[in-house]
């Protein structure tokens, strides 16, 4: 088959490393240059295709039978030797197969379950923001958003892991995503110790009751989910929740910070606290790169593509895309960007979980926004480089409150 | 510009032109139909732009139910009925001109 490509139209070289630290600190503009470049770039370094233009990259995570995520949805192929990985049984499954699996933890996590824990969101967010120092320079990474999704977020899963094993453990599944490289060696060799007692918290017995993993494992029981796998699927759901909502309500902050005018419409009316987190995801969504494999050489966007190949879809890139979003560099909370941004995917994958990282931050925002007056930069704000995450590190500040 | 008229729960009804290939659920929310919330912007995952579609042949014109669609229609605030959709996966068409739908009621 790859003889008779004619490689003149194969997708063009783009040298660069969306890896390198440099690259994960400020990726803008390695997603210009992947924008300007073409629909499709290869990049050598990983062996890899990569999109960042938002039609392509809807149609790459969204067309599963020409682009599958069954060889995994990072950048090593968890079908080939040496794959080190049990394929996750809800993320790296296609329809139709996928959709029983997505309909039965969809049942565990519906709208109606999610909104019982509204009350409970709530409370612990005013109780948080409430005790909160004003008017002192903080690092709201560490003092706000850490402490408060680190709570609500294991009680509703109900699991008990220690607290301090999260960020680690997040970490490492964000890195190992992506390539082989140091930041990935170095968060797997943090993590060992940990490694060998993280299986036991994702136990049957150790789910607490009323959380979501006991209705887990009591969707196994039922026969919704493959005989073994309920632990697995809590374990799915615990990466993709925690790293990403402290990612996304850490990002809204550094927006609302960097937006006094913004802030203040959200001051005006707190039910644009909504729209500020989906912009702030928007503009720098916790996924930062997903990947799928290509089922066969294609003609895709005029490129010839290779079979049997990663596409690295950079939803940030695509999610700034000028072609689909007017002055796409500006945090405008008036802006209509849920169900179009790419933050959370498109699909039949996308986030399952979204409601309650909503929930968790229009909780935690509408909290500060009613107790504080403006939110005040003190510092720089430092980017956490990680493979395919995009969060903070630290983001200094002062709540400004008379 | 084909037409869709809402009622809301409080028997009160807006009419709006919607341009083609446009969701029912985007056009309420632009006009600030405060029945339909559709807070995931038409992901499928939150439910909460759940509509009545009153006429039999503009439901059998609203276009197919997708797995997912039917899987979240069971998890509406409002209990599921013959005649129900979620408005973000219903695109209007010239077909679906002079559609009427009821706002479910609730629908958080």
């Amino acid at each position: 088959m790859t003889e008779q490509l004619d490689m003149t139209r194969a997708p063009p070289v783009l040298d660069i490393d969306p890896f390198a630290v440099e690259n994960l600190r400020d990726p803008y503009p390695f997603y210009a240059a992947l924008r300007d470049t073409a629909p499709v770039v290869f990049i050598p370094a990983h062996n890899m295709y990569a999109v960042g233009r938002y039609e392509e990259t809807r149609t790459v995570m969204t067309d599963y039978a020409r682009f599958t995520s069954e060889g995994g949805i990072g950048l090593s192929d968890i079908r080939k030797p040496g794959a080190w990985r049990t394929p996750s049984p809800i993320t790296e499954v296609d329809p139709p197969r996928h959709t029983p699996i997505r309909g039965a933890l969809t049942k565990v996590l519906s709208p109606i379950v999610i909104r019982r824990w509204r009350e409970v969101f709530t409370e612990e967010a005013e109780r948080q923001a409430e005790a909160l120092p004003k008017n002192v320079d903080l690092d709201a990474v560490r003092d706000i958003v850490q402490p408060y999704v680190l709570k609500v977020f294991p009680d509703v899963l109900g699991i008990d892991m220690p607290r301090e094993y999260f960020l680690p453990l997040g970490e490492m599944n964000f890195n190992q995503l992506g390539p082989n490289n140091d930041l990935t060696k170095r968060s797997v060799a943090d993590s060992a110790s940990i490694l060998e007692k993280y299986a036991t918290y994702f136990d049957r017995s150790s789910m607490i009751p009323g959380g979501l993993g006991e209705q887990i494992y009591a969707a196994e029981d039922r026969g919704d989910f493959a005989p073994g796998t309920g632990g697995v699927q809590v374990r799915t759901f615990l990466r993709a929740g925690v790293d990403t909502t402290i990612s996304g309500i850490g990002w809204a902050l550094y927006y609302l910070a960097t937006n006094p005018d913004e802030w203040a419409k959200v001051k005006a009316d707190p039910s644009l606290a909504k729209n500020a987190f989906e912009e702030a995801i928007r503009l720098s969504g916790p996924a930062s790169c997903i990947f799928r494999t290509t089922v066969a050489d294609m003609e895709f966007s005029g490129l010839h593509l290779k079979g049997d190949t990663k596409v690295g879809c950079f939803l940030g890139a695509a999610s700034r895309d000028g072609r689909q979003f007017p002055e796409p560099d500006a945090f405008r909370v008036e802006r209509e960007s849920a169900g179009i941004h790419m933050a959370l995917g498109a699909g039949a994958h996308i986030c399952i979980g979204q409601n309650i990282a909503r929930l968790e931050a229009e909780c935690i925002l509408s909290a500060l926004v009613r107790r504080i007056d403006r939110i005040e930069l003190t510092g720089t704000p430092a980017v956490h480089p990680i493979n395919t995450l995009r969060t903070l590190e630290t983001l200094p500040l002062r709540l400004v409150a008379h | 510009m084909p037409k869709v008229t809402f009622i809301n729960p409080d028997e009160s009804r807006v009419e709006l032109d919607v341009p083609v290939g446009t969701s029912l659920m985007r056009a309420a929310t632009a006009h600030g139909i405060e029945g339909i919330v559709g807070d995931c912007g038409g992901g499928l995952t939150c439910a909460t732009c759940h509509v009545l579609v009153i006429d039999d042949a503009f439901l059998a014109k609203s276009g197919e139910v997708s797995a997912n669609e039917d899987q979240m229609l069971d998890f509406t605030a409002m209990g599921r009925m013959p005649n129900s959709r979620l408005s973000c996966q219903v695109v209007m068409s010239d077909d679906l001109d002079g559609i009427v739908v009821r706002i479910a009621d609730p629908q958080l």
